[in-house]
């Protein structure tokens, strides 16, 4: 019995070593904690409402809607890298 | 290694299931509403047209009246069914005579397809043959018709959304308070809170993720809602209960527009998506710390 309990000599780790690392949160200027995927999400969700903005107030007088989608796309790459 | 492929083998089932059935008609819904298509006009197939369906959405003046009725609708029927959900709820968590009883009846109207529950309050609410009309009329000399007048429409089938939803409320609220500890309430009460400072600073913060979830679930539901109120009301009078269910509804079926369906169920499902994030985000996410 005490031969068995020496030799244990090292912890035994209940962790998989080759789990997926949790996602980081990161402190960008957006108010609440987020990932990569809720920053992407965020500029998804901005990119629609511009977009639908766009067709029913600013198409009518001429610019046309690659313009909100430029503008998405930017917005876009600033939120999900200092977002 | 072993134990996390057994456990992605475990979960190819339900995540297979889950992709055929809600990821594949999603993607489908959303290409279909970049085409116009009428499946049973003479020219059958799929054109398509771009974002011209979305143009026509935010410029039909149905569609947008339709969206100003639900929003009214959703908040006054979620309101609703919370506040007397959780007045249920508390009821139930006391003891008194017939209680198993009063909880069992009080599930009843969640075990009814809405298709029913349109037909009964339909039945209830018809002048001449109805039971609210009759006692209404009997009691205040009110004469209620929900064909002629658009306000009591409307009112009816709040109040049918509420009857037929509040149990859920209920049950969820239930699960929720009996799952609270007993001792933060304990030393409230040591302290000398009192029931409103106990509510607001202890009971409401801790019972909030059950609160926020079946916000979630009653939102969505009461936002597409469709065969309820087009068995009640068919939309009427006027455009007074046209929810944007029954708009999609009546778009699709009888219209056969599909395309511009499509397009108009994507923009609601995006709004739905929207204003359950706002909420999550209002309520549960956590702050940036760097913000303070």
């Amino acid at each position: 019995m005490s031969e068995k309990i020496e030799t244990i000599v090292e912890p035994i780790d209940i962790l998989e070593d080759d789990e997926a690392p949790a996602p980081v949160a990161k402190a960008g200027f957006l108010p609440i904690e987020t990932n990569w995927f809720d920053r992407l999400f965020i500029s998804v969700v901005i990119w629609v409402a511009l977009s639908l903005f766009w067709f029913r107030f600013i198409e009518p007088l001429g610019p046309s809607i690659w313009i909100s989608n430029a503008i998405a796309l930017a917005l876009a790459v600033l939120i999900i890298s200092k977002g | 290694m072993q134990s996390r492929k057994l456990g992605w083998l475990l979960l190819a089932p339900t995540l297979i299931v889950l992709f055929l059935f809600g990821v594949v008609p999603f993607v489908y819904v959303v290409y279909v509403s970049f085409h116009d298509w009428n499946p049973f006009a003479a020219n059958p197939d799929m054109v398509f047209s771009g974002a011209n369906n979305f143009r026509r959405a935010v410029f039909d003046a149905g569609f947008l009246a339709s969206l100003g009725v639900t929003v009214a609708f959703v908040f006054f029927a979620v309101l609703s069914e919370l506040v007397i959900g959780y007045a249920l709820a508390q009821a139930f968590m006391k003891d008194f005579p017939g209680k198993a009883f009063f909880r069992t009846i009080h599930t009843l109207p969640l075990i009814m397809a809405p298709i029913i529950v349109g037909s009964i309050w339909k039945l209830m609410t018809t002048p001449s043959i109805g039971i609210i009309p009759s006692l209404l009329d009997s009691w205040f000399g009110y004469d209620m018709n929900i064909g002629q007048s658009a306000a009591t429409a409307f009112v009816i089938t709040v109040i049918m959304d509420i009857w037929h939803w509040t149990p859920l409320v209920t049950l969820t609220l239930i699960a929720a308070l009996v799952s609270l500890p007993p001792d933060p309430f304990e030393q409230a009460q040591i302290d000398g809170a009192n029931k409103r400072q106990i509510f607001w600073h202890i009971t409401l913060p801790m019972i909030a993720p059950a609160v926020v979830a079946t916000v979630f679930i009653r939102l969505m539901d009461a936002l597409r809602t469709v065969d309820e109120v087009l068995m009640l009301t068919g939309g009427g009078p006027g455009s007074a209960t046209r929810y944007v269910g029954v708009h999609i509804f009546k778009e699709v079926f009888p219209r056969t527009n599909y395309g511009y369906g499509s397009a108009v169920s994507v923009i609601v499902l995006y709004l739905t998506i929207v204003v359950c994030w706002l909420l999550y985000v209002s309520m549960l996410a956590p702050r940036n710390s760097k913000k303070g």
